[in-house]
Protein backbone atom coordinates (compact mmCIF):
# COMPACT_ATOMS: atom_id res chain seq x y z
CA UNK A 1 0.00 0.00 0.00
CA UNK A 2 2.84 2.39 0.87
CA UNK A 3 4.46 1.60 -2.43
CA UNK A 4 1.18 2.26 -4.24
CA UNK A 5 0.90 5.56 -2.38
CA UNK A 6 4.33 6.59 -3.57
CA UNK A 7 3.77 5.43 -7.13
CA UNK A 8 0.72 7.71 -7.33
CA UNK A 9 3.12 10.57 -7.97
CA UNK A 10 3.44 9.27 -11.54
CA UNK A 11 -0.11 10.49 -12.10
CA UNK A 12 -0.35 14.11 -13.26
CA UNK A 13 -2.91 15.01 -10.59
CA UNK A 14 -0.57 14.02 -7.74
CA UNK A 15 2.52 15.68 -9.15
CA UNK A 16 2.86 18.07 -6.20
CA UNK A 17 2.29 15.48 -3.48
CA UNK A 18 0.57 12.16 -2.97
CA UNK A 19 -2.26 11.56 -0.47
CA UNK A 20 -1.51 9.65 2.71
CA UNK A 21 -3.73 6.66 1.96
CA UNK A 22 -2.01 4.42 4.50
CA UNK A 23 -3.11 6.67 7.38
CA UNK A 24 -6.76 6.50 6.21
CA UNK A 25 -6.61 2.73 5.91
CA UNK A 26 -4.90 2.32 9.27
CA UNK A 27 -7.42 4.57 10.99
CA UNK A 28 -10.44 2.91 9.39
CA UNK A 29 -9.14 -0.57 10.07
CA UNK A 30 -8.84 0.25 13.79
CA UNK A 31 -12.08 2.23 14.13
CA UNK A 32 -14.43 0.46 11.77
CA UNK A 33 -13.15 -3.07 11.35
CA UNK A 34 -11.44 -3.46 14.75
CA UNK A 35 -8.37 -4.84 12.98
CA UNK A 36 -5.42 -3.83 15.05
CA UNK A 37 -2.11 -4.17 13.22
CA UNK A 38 0.74 -5.01 15.58
CA UNK A 39 3.32 -2.40 16.50
CA UNK A 40 6.11 -4.54 15.09
CA UNK A 41 4.34 -4.80 11.72
CA UNK A 42 3.89 -1.02 11.56
CA UNK A 43 7.52 -0.50 12.55
CA UNK A 44 8.81 -2.86 9.87
CA UNK A 45 6.44 -1.56 7.18
CA UNK A 46 7.50 2.00 7.96
CA UNK A 47 11.17 1.08 7.79
CA UNK A 48 10.71 -0.59 4.41
CA UNK A 49 8.88 2.52 3.18
CA UNK A 50 11.74 4.74 4.35
CA UNK A 51 14.23 2.55 2.53
CA UNK A 52 12.17 2.65 -0.68
CA UNK A 53 11.64 6.41 -0.57
CA UNK A 54 15.10 7.28 0.73
CA UNK A 55 13.69 9.29 3.63
CA UNK A 56 15.37 9.46 7.04
CA UNK A 57 15.18 5.99 8.58
CA UNK A 58 12.49 5.91 11.25
CA UNK A 59 10.29 8.79 10.09
CA UNK A 60 7.44 6.70 8.64
CA UNK A 61 7.40 4.20 11.56
CA UNK A 62 7.07 7.13 13.98
CA UNK A 63 4.14 8.48 11.96
CA UNK A 64 2.38 5.11 11.78
CA UNK A 65 2.97 4.27 15.44
CA UNK A 66 1.80 7.70 16.55
CA UNK A 67 -1.30 7.37 14.41
CA UNK A 68 -2.09 4.00 15.96
CA UNK A 69 -1.31 5.20 19.48
CA UNK A 70 -3.56 8.26 19.17
CA UNK A 71 -6.37 6.37 17.47
CA UNK A 72 -6.33 3.67 20.13
CA UNK A 73 -5.80 5.55 23.33
CA UNK A 74 -7.00 9.11 22.94
CA UNK A 75 -9.94 9.20 20.63
CA UNK A 76 -11.32 5.74 20.10
CA UNK A 77 -13.85 5.59 22.93
CA UNK A 78 -14.14 9.19 23.98
CA UNK A 79 -14.63 11.19 20.81
CA UNK A 80 -16.00 8.92 18.13
CA UNK A 81 -19.63 8.51 19.04
CA UNK A 82 -21.15 8.81 15.60
CA UNK A 83 -19.84 8.09 12.16
CA UNK A 84 -19.98 11.85 11.42
CA UNK A 85 -17.35 12.41 14.10
CA UNK A 86 -14.94 10.04 12.40
CA UNK A 87 -13.79 12.67 9.96
CA UNK A 88 -13.13 15.21 12.72
CA UNK A 89 -11.26 12.73 14.88
CA UNK A 90 -9.23 11.54 11.87
CA UNK A 91 -8.37 15.15 11.03
CA UNK A 92 -7.15 15.78 14.58
CA UNK A 93 -5.16 12.55 14.78
CA UNK A 94 -3.66 12.92 11.30
CA UNK A 95 -2.74 16.57 11.76
CA UNK A 96 -1.17 15.89 15.16
CA UNK A 97 0.90 12.92 13.94
CA UNK A 98 1.90 14.73 10.75
CA UNK A 99 2.93 17.90 12.62
CA UNK A 100 5.19 15.91 14.92
CA UNK A 101 6.87 14.17 11.98
CA UNK A 102 7.16 17.46 10.10
CA UNK A 103 8.72 19.13 13.13
CA UNK A 104 11.17 16.26 13.43
CA UNK A 105 12.11 16.66 9.78
CA UNK A 106 12.59 20.40 10.12
CA UNK A 107 14.82 19.77 13.13
CA UNK A 108 16.86 17.16 11.28
CA UNK A 109 17.30 19.21 8.10
CA UNK A 110 17.59 22.59 9.83
CA UNK A 111 15.46 24.22 7.15
CA UNK A 112 11.79 24.73 6.49
CA UNK A 113 10.41 23.06 3.36
CA UNK A 114 8.06 24.69 0.87
CA UNK A 115 4.54 24.70 2.25
CA UNK A 116 2.52 24.14 -0.93
CA UNK A 117 3.26 20.36 -1.22
CA UNK A 118 2.60 19.93 2.50
CA UNK A 119 -0.76 21.68 2.32
CA UNK A 120 -1.65 19.71 -0.78
CA UNK A 121 -0.68 16.47 0.99
CA UNK A 122 -2.82 17.29 4.03
CA UNK A 123 -5.71 18.63 1.98
CA UNK A 124 -5.93 15.74 -0.44
CA UNK A 125 -5.72 13.21 2.43
CA UNK A 126 -8.54 14.92 4.32
CA UNK A 127 -10.64 15.12 1.15
CA UNK A 128 -10.04 11.44 0.36
CA UNK A 129 -11.04 10.26 3.83
CA UNK A 130 -14.81 10.83 3.52
CA UNK A 131 -14.73 9.50 -0.07
CA UNK A 132 -13.13 6.23 1.04
CA UNK A 133 -15.47 6.12 4.04
CA UNK A 134 -18.55 6.61 1.87
CA UNK A 135 -17.42 3.96 -0.60
CA UNK A 136 -16.89 1.49 2.29
CA UNK A 137 -20.38 2.34 3.61
CA UNK A 138 -21.81 1.82 0.15
CA UNK A 139 -20.16 -1.56 -0.25
CA UNK A 140 -21.27 -2.71 3.19
CA UNK A 141 -24.82 -1.53 2.38
CA UNK A 142 -24.81 -3.43 -0.90
CA UNK A 143 -23.47 -6.61 0.73
CA UNK A 144 -26.12 -6.35 3.48
CA UNK A 145 -28.78 -5.85 0.82
CA UNK A 146 -27.59 -8.89 -1.10
CA UNK A 147 -27.50 -11.00 2.08
CA UNK A 148 -31.00 -9.96 3.11
CA UNK B 1 -13.69 -16.76 37.21
CA UNK B 2 -11.57 -14.19 35.50
CA UNK B 3 -13.37 -11.74 33.27
CA UNK B 4 -11.93 -10.76 29.88
CA UNK B 5 -11.84 -7.00 30.52
CA UNK B 6 -8.85 -6.66 32.93
CA UNK B 7 -6.71 -8.96 30.78
CA UNK B 8 -7.68 -6.92 27.70
CA UNK B 9 -6.78 -3.71 29.52
CA UNK B 10 -3.46 -5.22 30.59
CA UNK B 11 -2.60 -6.28 27.06
CA UNK B 12 -3.67 -2.86 25.77
CA UNK B 13 -1.38 -1.16 28.31
CA UNK B 14 1.56 -3.41 27.48
CA UNK B 15 0.92 -2.79 23.76
CA UNK B 16 0.92 0.94 24.44
CA UNK B 17 4.23 0.66 26.29
CA UNK B 18 5.68 -1.34 23.44
CA UNK B 19 4.39 1.31 21.03
CA UNK B 20 6.16 3.98 23.05
CA UNK B 21 9.41 1.97 23.11
CA UNK B 22 9.24 1.53 19.35
CA UNK B 23 8.69 5.28 18.86
CA UNK B 24 11.82 5.93 20.95
CA UNK B 25 13.71 3.36 18.89
CA UNK B 26 12.59 5.11 15.70
CA UNK B 27 13.75 8.45 17.08
CA UNK B 28 17.18 7.02 17.79
CA UNK B 29 17.18 5.51 14.28
CA UNK B 30 16.43 8.92 12.79
CA UNK B 31 19.40 10.44 14.62
CA UNK B 32 21.66 7.51 13.75
CA UNK B 33 20.61 7.78 10.12
CA UNK B 34 21.53 11.43 10.11
CA UNK B 35 25.04 10.58 11.35
CA UNK B 36 25.54 8.80 8.01
CA UNK B 37 27.28 5.74 9.48
CA UNK B 38 28.88 3.40 6.97
CA UNK B 39 27.07 0.38 8.42
CA UNK B 40 23.65 2.01 8.01
CA UNK B 41 24.58 3.17 4.52
CA UNK B 42 25.56 -0.40 3.58
CA UNK B 43 22.36 -1.85 5.04
CA UNK B 44 20.33 0.73 3.11
CA UNK B 45 22.21 -0.12 -0.09
CA UNK B 46 21.69 -3.84 0.41
CA UNK B 47 17.98 -3.45 1.16
CA UNK B 48 17.51 -1.12 -1.81
CA UNK B 49 19.08 -3.78 -4.04
CA UNK B 50 16.81 -6.39 -2.55
CA UNK B 51 13.62 -4.32 -2.80
CA UNK B 52 14.30 -2.76 -6.21
CA UNK B 53 12.65 -5.48 -8.37
CA UNK B 54 9.58 -5.57 -6.09
CA UNK B 55 9.28 -1.79 -6.17
CA UNK B 56 9.65 -1.73 -9.94
CA UNK B 57 6.97 -4.39 -10.37
CA UNK B 58 4.57 -2.62 -8.00
CA UNK B 59 5.12 0.74 -9.67
CA UNK B 60 4.48 -0.63 -13.13
CA UNK B 61 0.62 -0.56 -13.11
CA UNK B 62 0.40 3.06 -11.92
CA UNK B 63 3.11 4.04 -14.41
CA UNK B 64 1.12 2.43 -17.20
CA UNK B 65 -2.06 4.25 -16.13
CA UNK B 66 -0.13 7.52 -16.02
CA UNK B 67 1.09 6.75 -19.55
CA UNK B 68 -2.49 6.28 -20.75
CA UNK B 69 -3.48 9.65 -19.22
CA UNK B 70 -0.53 11.26 -20.95
CA UNK B 71 -1.46 9.70 -24.30
CA UNK B 72 -5.07 10.84 -24.04
CA UNK B 73 -3.94 14.33 -23.08
CA UNK B 74 -1.50 14.60 -25.98
CA UNK B 75 -3.96 13.10 -28.50
CA UNK B 76 -6.29 16.05 -27.97
CA UNK B 77 -3.67 18.57 -28.90
CA UNK B 78 -1.86 16.73 -31.69
CA UNK B 79 -2.56 19.34 -34.38
CA UNK B 80 -1.39 22.28 -32.27
CA UNK B 81 1.62 20.28 -31.14
CA UNK B 82 2.51 19.50 -34.75
CA UNK B 83 2.37 23.17 -35.77
CA UNK B 84 4.43 24.16 -32.73
CA UNK B 85 7.04 21.49 -33.42
CA UNK B 86 7.36 22.52 -37.08
CA UNK B 87 8.05 26.12 -36.12
CA UNK B 88 10.46 24.93 -33.46
CA UNK B 89 12.35 22.84 -36.04
CA UNK B 90 12.68 25.92 -38.27
CA UNK B 91 14.04 27.95 -35.37
CA UNK B 92 16.43 25.15 -34.37
CA UNK B 93 17.74 24.89 -37.93
CA UNK B 94 18.69 28.57 -37.87
CA UNK B 95 20.30 28.20 -34.44
CA UNK B 96 22.13 25.08 -35.58
CA UNK B 97 23.64 26.80 -38.58
CA UNK B 98 24.79 29.71 -36.42
CA UNK B 99 26.13 27.37 -33.75
CA UNK B 100 28.27 25.35 -36.15
CA UNK B 101 29.99 28.49 -37.44
CA UNK B 102 30.51 29.72 -33.89
CA UNK B 103 31.85 26.33 -32.86
CA UNK B 104 34.51 26.55 -35.54
CA UNK B 105 35.44 30.04 -34.38
CA UNK B 106 35.54 28.88 -30.76
CA UNK B 107 37.88 26.00 -31.60
CA UNK B 108 40.26 28.39 -33.36
CA UNK B 109 40.22 30.81 -30.44
CA UNK B 110 40.78 28.00 -27.95
CA UNK B 111 43.76 26.90 -29.95
CA UNK B 112 45.16 30.42 -30.00
CA UNK B 113 44.70 30.86 -26.26
CA UNK B 114 46.01 27.37 -25.41
CA UNK B 115 42.98 26.70 -23.27
CA UNK B 116 43.16 23.67 -21.00
CA UNK B 117 41.08 20.94 -22.61
CA UNK B 118 37.96 19.88 -20.81
CA UNK B 119 38.00 16.57 -19.00
CA UNK B 120 36.04 13.98 -20.85
CA UNK B 121 33.49 12.45 -18.54
CA UNK B 122 32.35 8.90 -18.85
CA UNK B 123 28.61 8.66 -18.64
CA UNK B 124 26.41 5.69 -17.88
CA UNK B 125 22.67 5.84 -18.28
CA UNK B 126 20.26 3.91 -16.09
CA UNK B 127 16.51 3.58 -15.68
CA UNK B 128 14.68 5.23 -12.79
CA UNK B 129 12.93 2.56 -10.75
CA UNK B 130 10.95 4.59 -8.24
CA UNK B 131 8.74 7.66 -8.42
CA UNK B 132 10.43 10.86 -7.29
CA UNK B 133 7.57 12.31 -5.25
CA UNK B 134 7.62 12.63 -1.50
CA UNK B 135 6.93 15.16 1.18
CA UNK B 136 10.10 14.60 3.17
CA UNK B 137 12.44 13.05 0.62
CA UNK B 138 12.88 13.61 -3.08
CA UNK B 139 15.02 10.75 -4.28
CA UNK B 140 15.03 8.31 -7.16
CA UNK B 141 16.39 4.79 -7.29
CA UNK B 142 18.20 3.78 -10.49
CA UNK B 143 19.19 0.33 -11.69
CA UNK B 144 22.95 0.86 -11.77
CA UNK B 145 25.25 0.50 -8.81
CA UNK B 146 28.79 -0.40 -7.87
CA UNK B 147 28.91 -2.93 -10.72
CA UNK B 148 28.82 0.01 -13.17
CA UNK B 149 31.28 2.15 -11.25
CA UNK B 150 28.72 4.44 -9.61
CA UNK B 151 30.06 6.15 -6.49
CA UNK B 152 28.62 8.45 -3.87
CA UNK B 153 28.69 12.13 -4.86
CA UNK B 154 28.71 11.61 -8.62
CA UNK B 155 26.42 14.01 -10.49
CA UNK B 156 23.26 12.76 -12.17
CA UNK B 157 22.08 14.47 -15.34
CA UNK B 158 19.46 14.19 -18.03
CA UNK B 159 19.45 15.76 -21.51
CA UNK B 160 17.68 18.82 -20.07
CA UNK B 161 20.04 19.45 -17.18
CA UNK B 162 21.11 18.54 -13.68
CA UNK B 163 19.00 15.95 -11.87
CA UNK B 164 20.93 15.60 -8.61
CA UNK B 165 23.73 13.50 -7.21
CA UNK B 166 24.29 9.99 -5.90
CA UNK B 167 23.82 9.58 -2.14
CA UNK B 168 23.74 5.84 -1.69
CA UNK B 169 25.14 2.99 -3.74
CA UNK B 170 24.27 -0.68 -3.66
CA UNK B 171 25.67 -3.40 -5.87
CA UNK B 172 22.93 -3.14 -8.47
CA UNK B 173 21.09 0.07 -7.53
CA UNK B 174 21.92 3.63 -6.55
CA UNK B 175 19.90 6.36 -4.91
CA UNK B 176 19.96 9.85 -6.36
CA UNK B 177 18.95 12.85 -4.32
CA UNK B 178 17.14 15.33 -6.57
CA UNK B 179 18.07 19.00 -6.68
CA UNK B 180 14.60 19.85 -5.33
CA UNK B 181 15.27 17.93 -2.10
CA UNK B 182 15.77 20.01 1.01
CA UNK B 183 19.19 18.42 1.61
CA UNK B 184 20.54 19.36 -1.81
CA UNK B 185 22.76 22.41 -2.34
CA UNK B 186 24.29 23.16 -5.73
CA UNK B 187 26.89 25.84 -6.55
CA UNK B 188 25.60 27.79 -9.53
CA UNK B 189 26.13 30.99 -11.46
CA UNK B 190 23.73 33.29 -13.26
CA UNK B 191 24.63 33.02 -16.93
CA UNK B 192 23.87 36.64 -17.89
CA UNK B 193 25.67 38.39 -15.06
CA UNK B 194 28.12 35.64 -14.00
CA UNK B 195 27.25 36.06 -10.31
CA UNK B 196 27.89 32.88 -8.31
CA UNK B 197 25.41 31.59 -5.75
CA UNK B 198 24.06 28.39 -4.25
CA UNK B 199 20.65 26.91 -4.89
CA UNK B 200 18.94 24.85 -2.25
CA UNK B 201 15.95 22.57 -2.72
CA UNK B 202 12.81 23.17 -0.71
CA UNK B 203 10.99 19.88 -1.31
CA UNK B 204 8.80 21.82 -3.71
CA UNK B 205 9.05 22.81 -7.34
CA UNK B 206 11.30 25.85 -6.83
CA UNK B 207 14.89 26.19 -5.63
CA UNK B 208 15.95 28.86 -3.17
CA UNK B 209 18.87 31.10 -4.20
CA UNK B 210 21.33 31.51 -1.34
CA UNK B 211 24.57 33.45 -0.87
CA UNK B 212 23.90 35.66 -3.89
CA UNK B 213 25.69 38.99 -3.72
CA UNK B 214 23.52 41.98 -2.88
CA UNK B 215 24.98 43.68 -5.96
CA UNK B 216 23.60 40.97 -8.24
CA UNK B 217 20.45 41.75 -10.14
CA UNK B 218 18.92 38.51 -11.38
CA UNK B 219 16.77 38.77 -14.49
CA UNK B 220 13.57 36.81 -14.79
CA UNK B 221 14.06 33.96 -17.26
CA UNK B 222 17.85 34.05 -16.93
CA UNK B 223 19.49 30.65 -17.27
CA UNK B 224 21.26 29.17 -14.27
CA UNK B 225 24.10 26.67 -14.65
CA UNK B 226 26.44 24.80 -12.34
CA UNK B 227 29.53 26.84 -11.55
CA UNK B 228 31.81 23.90 -10.83
CA UNK B 229 32.92 25.44 -7.54
CA UNK B 230 33.99 22.81 -5.05
CA UNK B 231 34.76 20.34 -7.81
CA UNK B 232 31.72 18.20 -7.11
CA UNK B 233 29.83 19.07 -10.28
CA UNK B 234 31.28 19.91 -13.68
CA UNK B 235 30.59 23.49 -14.71
CA UNK B 236 28.05 24.45 -17.33
CA UNK B 237 25.27 21.97 -16.59
CA UNK B 238 21.82 23.51 -16.89
CA UNK B 239 20.00 23.84 -13.58
CA UNK B 240 17.00 25.96 -14.48
CA UNK B 241 15.65 29.45 -15.02
CA UNK B 242 15.26 32.39 -12.64
CA UNK B 243 11.66 33.12 -11.71
CA UNK B 244 10.24 35.92 -9.60
CA UNK B 245 7.70 35.20 -6.91
CA UNK B 246 4.74 37.42 -5.94
CA UNK B 247 6.73 38.63 -2.94
CA UNK B 248 9.50 39.84 -5.25
CA UNK B 249 12.02 37.15 -4.27
CA UNK B 250 13.92 35.28 -6.92
CA UNK B 251 13.87 31.50 -7.20
CA UNK B 252 15.13 28.97 -9.69
CA UNK B 253 12.70 26.74 -11.53
CA UNK B 254 14.47 23.50 -12.52
CA UNK B 255 14.58 22.76 -16.23
CA UNK B 256 13.71 19.12 -15.56
CA UNK B 257 10.27 17.71 -15.05
CA UNK B 258 11.10 15.26 -12.27
CA UNK B 259 7.81 13.39 -12.64
CA UNK B 260 8.72 12.36 -16.18
CA UNK B 261 12.21 11.11 -15.39
CA UNK B 262 12.73 7.73 -17.01
CA UNK B 263 16.43 7.62 -17.78
CA UNK B 264 19.16 9.26 -15.74
CA UNK B 265 22.83 9.53 -16.68
CA UNK B 266 25.60 9.42 -14.11
CA UNK B 267 28.92 11.09 -14.75
CA UNK B 268 31.21 8.36 -13.49
CA UNK B 269 34.53 10.13 -14.26
CA UNK B 270 36.14 6.76 -14.84
CA UNK B 271 38.67 8.02 -17.34
CA UNK B 272 39.37 11.30 -15.61
CA UNK B 273 42.96 12.26 -16.12
CA UNK B 274 45.15 14.07 -13.61
CA UNK B 275 45.28 17.79 -14.40
CA UNK B 276 49.06 17.84 -14.70
CA UNK B 277 50.49 14.46 -15.78
CA UNK B 278 54.15 13.62 -15.13
CA UNK B 279 55.15 14.33 -18.68
CA UNK B 280 53.41 17.69 -18.70
CA UNK B 281 54.88 20.03 -21.30
CA UNK B 282 52.31 22.76 -21.52
CA UNK B 283 48.70 22.85 -22.47
CA UNK B 284 47.84 20.76 -25.49
CA UNK B 285 45.65 22.59 -27.98
CA UNK B 286 42.44 21.05 -29.10
CA UNK B 287 42.42 19.04 -32.27
CA UNK B 288 41.49 20.84 -35.43
CA UNK B 289 38.25 19.75 -36.99
CA UNK B 290 38.85 17.23 -39.74
CA UNK B 291 38.81 18.71 -43.21
CA UNK B 292 36.53 15.96 -44.46
CA UNK B 293 33.79 16.95 -42.07
CA UNK B 294 31.28 19.19 -43.72
CA UNK B 295 30.30 22.14 -41.59
CA UNK B 296 26.71 22.82 -42.34
CA UNK B 297 25.89 26.41 -41.56
CA UNK B 298 27.63 29.72 -41.96
CA UNK B 299 31.35 30.24 -42.27
CA UNK B 300 33.28 33.11 -40.69
CA UNK B 301 32.51 35.48 -43.54
CA UNK B 302 28.83 34.77 -43.11
CA UNK B 303 28.49 32.70 -46.28
CA UNK B 304 26.34 29.63 -45.94
CA UNK B 305 28.08 26.30 -46.51
CA UNK B 306 25.79 23.45 -47.30
CA UNK B 307 27.90 20.89 -49.12
CA UNK B 308 31.05 19.25 -47.83
CA UNK B 309 34.46 20.65 -48.78
CA UNK B 310 35.35 17.56 -50.71
CA UNK B 311 32.36 18.06 -53.01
Amino acid sequence: MLNFQKSLSFLPFFEIATPNIISIILYLSIIRFRINPSNTTLFLVGLVHDIITGANLGITPIFLLLLKYLTESLFLDRLVKKSDDEWISFTIIFLFSFSIVLLLNVMMNLSIPQFSPIFFHIGITLILFPLINISINFFSFVTKLIKS
Amino acid sequence: MVSGKPSKLKSFKSSRNFNFILILLCLSLVFLGKLDLIAIRNIKGFLSDFLAPITYALNKPVKEIAGVFEDVKSAGSLREENIRLKSEIRKLNVINSKASSQEHELLELRELLKVLPKRKNQIITARAITAPGGIFANTVLINAGKDYGVKIGQPAISPLGLVGFVVNVGIKTSRIILIIDINSMIPIYLTSSNWPAIVQGQSGELLKIKFLSSKAKPIEGEMVQTSGHGGKFPSGINVGKVVKSFSGNFYVKPSIDFQRLTYISIITNKNSLPIFPKSFQGFAPLQKPKSSISLKGLNLSGKRIIESKEN
